[in-house]
């Protein structure tokens, strides 16, 4: 047994031990140093990522591939600029207390275990080393009625959640006989007709997956708790939860139940669309930025989720590119909104925005990228994200749900530009303050990733195909 | 080198246009104006290892598009053809940006500005250099915005914005052909990459495209594309007004190299435009029929900047016209030469207008030769080039063009022959009405802006003479390279003359009159204009009082403006304003309004389920995860 | 080994676990959306679920005879208590900041 495959995530927690231990000593606010300990722990993670060999380990729990990489990157991606986005906003808030960057570091490595998980026990205790903490965040603004409201929900709803995988988890090892995906595997593809209580235990699974990534419909908390928690969470949840829980349920359903595809598509089929209608409409009369981010990353979810939905090849390829995009977008369009303050408080309607083409015309010009880039307006990243599962939804056949999938981005398009159009025409109030220079740096460089992906797109394109043949072969 | 020669410009755009506000204005300016030197230098390598040295090379720089089999790539295409057009504009952009230095010193903004310039010079590197048309359309698009960006540089002046707008939505007509053009090409070769074009086109004569022949077709829908961008008679009414850009601007642009870009296009395309007759007919008609018409023009304008912007128009009108009676190698070698005594006069101009307080109407000039010696000796010098007077640059360039149209022994090359013998009178007219109303002569401005005449710094005065220096040697050290008897050895197949085309063997066998003739009607024009505005300053007034007619004529530029107004403009108000009452009000707002408060209507269902409720939301859950268990149930049966 | 479904000799069998273990999930489900009262009922449905999951794994070990389902309720008994942690510091929180814990209450955040 060669535990030293699992170094990336052995390095993540020693070292989130330490940053513990470290920040509990001294008498004053360690929070900046703690961040900034978490950000280079993060950071070389993602070195001993890169450079992580191939093959399993701990008796076949766990798994790393080329795959594994390319998703615990984009994890790893989301944790660190979620924190960068923390700090400045935490600080102004009275928030800024150095468990936050602890917990931070714990999520991510929750998220780092489901994506290399390779039975169901790493799966559940991945799931819950994301979700423990995550359940904490969302409540940390602890005086403030709205983010402890949110926190009880997402646990409530994430309790259940789990305990819905857990009981799958139950039934597939009783009627299958294993919990290792590999095992599993060779059970299904054994040839013989799956068993009722094995097929009721994958539904159960695959919600509890949906619960994580937001997809319809098990996405009724998302709106309440992107609302609810303090704005920076909001952003985290919407980028490292949502890539480890896609990368998790794309590799059980195209890996150890890829023998019964026939099935559980047409499950994903009714998700994604779902979603993606959802995505679409909900978001148009809101007024609560926050809120219609939370829809929108349902849209985002369901257009991601068509790559899985169409168990190809392109369609896994393209669920890859679009993640990453997806949280190169997302990132900035949060760095945005957390930047939003007037007068030294945080507000967060859309009309707050109103006038900021004149009052900060660099801000307002990557919002508006990134608002063309989530609305899959060309050259922008974003219209190559959808392009790609589009392409692999039309390859595959599946011709309704790439219809839908245009249609609602036409739709989504509208909420998008109405952003842009108040920054623009609209009349403010009055100017929000200046963006400070940590968001702008972040605005700045995931803007610049936004407008140059057209000129060189080969190296993501290049990794997503390596990752998801890794995933496939 | 190869690519360092590219993306020195855009590492400068960078810098001083992210930079900029933090490293100073001071420090953005140098760092661009040295990130330019670094270009030149690997410029003026690449020129002597590729086109001296007869070594082409193509660096790949990475896959750009890969979409469902379709397989684009970022490379740098370096053939001659390139090279020349690589060692020219980092040559020509340097000198410019180091003038600018001096030039835009009183502005507010300088960063902004030397942003715009490198970014505008990356581009039209990736231009001349892009190994496929996307490329090439992708550097098209760019130097388009750019130039955009710089004619609207001082965007608080109404006439700078209407001058932007104007050249982009004029450039746009041009582009939407270039597009057809490019669209048609990948019907008919299944391919844009320049190799395989060029391998294919003997294969696909015979094609035909909506009963028209495909490369005929495409011959004349890429020149159309062309023509917007190189302000070719019809499309040309953008040049003039873009001189409301800085005057570097007007000289690295409008001069010297992104209007070149059509003459460079159809350059590039040689290998397909030689089996397109017709529309090389037609590149020589459109060309000779500019040649000349801009220069009637040129002769009546009173704004400095405007003069030397119809010129040229006009002498893009002689490089289209040679590439039409089947010259490239002409036509390439005007375009170089052009480049250094055109950018030199901008300059200049630039230099004078420094001098006079902003002044650019040559009416209330006059006089100060003696006040700013050096700018009035290079204008003589770039002045000499243009008219083609021996041994300077144009002498040989024009002298090439004239003989190869002659020898083209076509009728449309007849044509193209007087065109520009009569153009060439003009232009020596209208370059000496130029120097002597603006420098010489009773002082016409004010006192004020007379005392104030000073010459400009030496920051601006160095690129004027470096480029003067270009104006006169220019011509003669490249002549055997570019057309005379080294020409074979040194294009090396960048540029394709086919079999039946002898144009260049045969442009040196003319009568002994034909290389005289322009330089005699050059001589003429220029003691016409000694006559006209030095012997008899009363004699122009009187001529223009005595045909009115014909000079309000070439005055409002052969009403070209007021034509399209009525044309296009007028019309497609009147149309809007039909579409507006109908299709807006009653269809658009009618339909899209259902639509919308259908949106509406959906998105308030779609929030009414969201109550807030814990209970709620674990019940939509357990009724979506028995659904799907159901569902997945009925699916195993 | 249990012998499933053996009931003759009313034996407990493998079937009986299950159907205990899914009557403790229905029950755990029902308490989360039926319930209009109480936050702690809710705590403790949660645990109902985890409860019925554990019985399910060690049924299913004991009947392959595999450990492997004997670890997961291990991990299971052991995160569960984590859980149960947070989520009551969740609900003191929510009690101290709106001096209730009625689930009607949680409902400001909607639409």
């Amino acid at each position: 047994m060669s535990w030293t495959l699992a170094l990336p995530e052995i390095v993540l927690a020693v070292a989130g031990l330490a940053i513990l231990a470290g920040g509990v000593l001294p008498k004053r606010d360690t929070f900046f140093p703690a961040s900034m300990a978490v950000v280079g722990a993060l950071l070389l993670t993602a070195v001993l990522v890169i450079g992580q060999e191939e093959g399993t380990a701990f008796g076949g729990q766990y798994v790393s591939d080329s795959f594994s990489s390319f998703m615990k990157l984009l994890t790893i991606l989301g944790g660190a600029l979620g924190l960068l986005l923390a700090l400045d906003w935490n600080e102004k808030e009275g928030l800024g207390r150095f468990e936050f960057s602890v917990l931070v570091l714990y999520a991510t490595l929750g998220g780092m275990v489901m994506v290399s998980a390779n039975d169901l026990m790493t799966t559940y205790l991945g799931l819950e080393l994301l979700s423990l903490p995550l359940y904490v965040v969302a409540a940390f603004n602890r005086d403030d009625a709205r983010s402890s409201e949110a926190g009880l929900k997402y646990f409530v709803l994430g309790a259940l959640a789990s305990g819905l995988l857990l009981y799958g988890a139950s039934l597939i090892y009783g009627f299958a006989g294993s919990t290792n995906f590999d095992r599993l595997a060779e059970a299904l593809s054994a040839g013989q007709q799956a068993s009722p209580g094995l097929v009721v235990g994958i539904v159960f699974v695959i919600a509890a997956l949906a619960f994580k990534v937001s997809a319809v419909p098990f996405h009724m908390w998302t709106p309440d708790v992107y609302e609810g928690a303090p704005t920076p969470v909001t952003a985290f949840f919407a980028m490292a939860p949502k890539v480890a829980a896609i990368a998790l349920l794309a590799r059980v359903l195209l890996g150890p139940f890829g023998d019964v595809a026939a099935q559980w598509q047409q499950i994903m089929l009714l998700v994604s669309m779902g979603s993606m209608v959802l995505g679409a409409f909900a978001a148009i009369g809101q007024r609560n930025i926050k809120r219609l981010m939370a829809y929108s990353s349902i849209g985002h979810v369901g257009y991601a989720l068509m790559g899985v939905a169409v168990a190809s090849d392109e369609g896994l390829r393209g669920l890859l590119v679009y993640m990453a995009i997806y949280i190169l977008m997302n990132v900035g369009t949060f760095a945005v909104i957390v930047a939003m303050r007037r007068g030294g408080r945080a507000v967060e309607q859309v009309d707050d925005l109103a006038g900021l083409g004149r009052t900060d015309p660099g801000t307002a010009m990557w919002m508006a990228v990134f608002m063309f880039s989530m609305a899959g307006i060309p050259p922008l990243a974003g219209f190559f994200g959808k392009l790609y599962v589009f392409l692999a939804a039309v390859q595959g056949g599946f011709w309704v749900l790439a219809t839908v999938g245009v249609l609602t981005s036409v739709v989504s398009a509208y909420y998008y530009l109405r952003i842009v159009k108040v920054m623009y025409f609209d009349q403010g109030v009055g100017a929000l303050d200046r963006a400070p220079a940590s968001l702008s740096v972040v605005m700045a460089g995931t803007g610049l990733f936004n407008l140059l992906f057209i000129l060189w797109p080969a190296p993501i394109l290049a990794a997503a195909g390596a990752a998801a043949a890794a995933l496939l072969a | 080198m190869f690519v360092g020669a590219v993306f020195f410009p855009l590492l400068g755009a960078t810098i001083s246009g992210f930079f900029g506000r933090w490293i100073g204005s001071r420090a953005a300016q140098w760092s661009s104006v040295g990130c330019m030197v670094l270009a030149a230098v690997c410029g003026a390598l690449a020129f002597a290892e590729v086109a001296m040295d007869s070594r082409p090379a193509t660096v790949g720089l990475g896959t750009w598009i890969d979409v469902g089999g379709f397989e684009l790539a970022w490379a740098l295409r370096y053939d001659t053809l390139a090279a020349v057009m690589v060692a020219m504009v980092t040559l020509i952009s340097t000198l410019i940006h180091l003038y600018s230095v001096g030039y835009m010193s009183h502005d507010a903004t300088p960063p902004r500005f030397f942003a715009y310039l490198s970014l505008f010079t990356f581009m039209m590197l990736m231009l001349v250099t892009a190994d496929n048309l996307a490329q090439l359309f992708f550097g098209w698009e760019g130097v388009g915005l750019a130039s955009y960006l710089l004619i609207g540089y001082w965007y608080d002046r109404d006439s700078a914005n209407a001058a932007a707008m104007k050249a982009f939505i004029v450039n746009r007509v041009g582009d939407f052909f270039f597009m057809l053009g490019v669209a048609l090409v990948f019907l008919t070769f299944d391919s844009i990459d320049f190799s395989e074009i060029f391998a294919a086109v003997p294969q696909h004569t015979g094609d035909t495209f909506l009963g028209l022949n495909s490369i005929e077709l495409i011959g004349v829908l890429l020149f159309l594309g062309a023509c917007g961008k190189s302000a070719q008679l019809g499309l040309h009414t953008w040049l003039p007004d873009a001189m409301e850009g800085p005057t570097p601007v007007s000289a690295l642009i409008h001069a010297a190299t992104m209007v070149t870009a059509g003459v460079f296009l159809v350059c590039r395309m040689s290998p397909l435009m030689e089996f397109a007759p017709n529309a090389l007919t037609l590149v020589t008609f459109v060309g000779a029929s500019t040649a000349l018409f801009a220069a009637t023009i040129g002769c009546v304008q009173n704004d400095i900047k405007r003069i030397i912007a119809y010129s040229t128009c006009s002498q893009l009108g002689y490089m289209f016209f040679a590439a039409g009676v089947g010259a490239y190698q002409v036509a390439m070698f005007h375009l170089f030469t052009h480049a250094f005594f055109k950018a030199l006069l901008f300059l200049g101009a630039g230099s004078v207008i420094h001098a006079m307080s902003d002044e650019q109407d040559i009416r209330r000039m006059g006089g100060i030769w003696s006040k700013i010696p050096v700018t009035y000796a290079v204008m003589w010098i770039g002045s000499l080039a243009l008219a083609g007077i021996p041994f300077f640059a144009g002498y040989y360039s024009k002298d090439a063009i004239l003989e190869a149209a002659f020898a083209a022994h076509s009728l449309v090359g007849g044509y193209a022959f007087i065109c520009g013998i009569l153009a060439a009178f003009l232009t020596a007219f209208y370059s000496w009405r130029l120097l002597i109303l603006t420098f010489h002569g009773e002082p016409r401005a004010d006192e004020h802006t007379m005392g104030h005449i000073h010459e400009s710094p030496v920051v601006m005065l160095a690129p004027l003479l470096l480029l003067a220096v270009g104006a006169v040697l220019a011509g003669y050290l490249f002549y055997d390279f570019f057309v005379g008897e080294h020409e074979h050895a040194f294009w090396a197949g960048s540029i394709v003359n086919a079999a039946h085309n002898h144009i260049m063997h045969d442009m040196h066998e003319v009568p002994a009159w034909v290389p005289l003739a322009p330089t005699v009607v050059a001589v003429l024009g220029i003691a016409l204009a000694y006559f006209l505005y030095m012997v008899a300053p009363g004699l122009p007034a009187r001529l223009a009082a005595a045909v009115p007619a014909l000079y309000r004529f070439l005055l409002n530029k052969w009403y070209f403006d007021e034509l399209y107004d009525r044309i296009f403009v007028g019309p497609a108000r009147r149309l809007a304003a039909v579409f507006w009452k109908i299709g807006d009000v009653r269809i658009i707002d009618g339909m899209p309004n259902g639509a919308a408060s259908l949106a509406a209507g959906a998105s308030r269902g779609a929030v009414r389920i969201q109550t807030g409720r814990v209970a709620n939301y674990a019940f939509a859950m357990i009724i979506g995860l028995v659904f799907f268990v159901s569902l997945f149930m009925l699916g195993l049966r | 080994m249990g012998t499933a479904g053996a009931t003759t000799d009313m034996t407990i069998g493998l079937s009986h676990y299950l159907t205990v273990g899914a009557i403790l999930l229905v029950l755990g489900i029902l308490g989360i959306f039926l319930n209009r009262k109480n936050v702690i009922v809710i705590l403790m449905s949660v645990e109902l679920i985890l409860l019925s999951v554990n019985l399910n794994f060690v049924a299913f070990s004991a009947a392959l005879g595999d450990l492997a389902g004997q670890v997961f309720a291990m991990f299971v008994l052991t995160v569960a208590a984590a859980e149960a942690a947070i989520g009551l510091a969740i609900v003191v929180v929510y009690f101290r900041n709106t001096g209730s814990i009625e689930v009607e209450d949680i409902s400001t955040l909607r639409g």
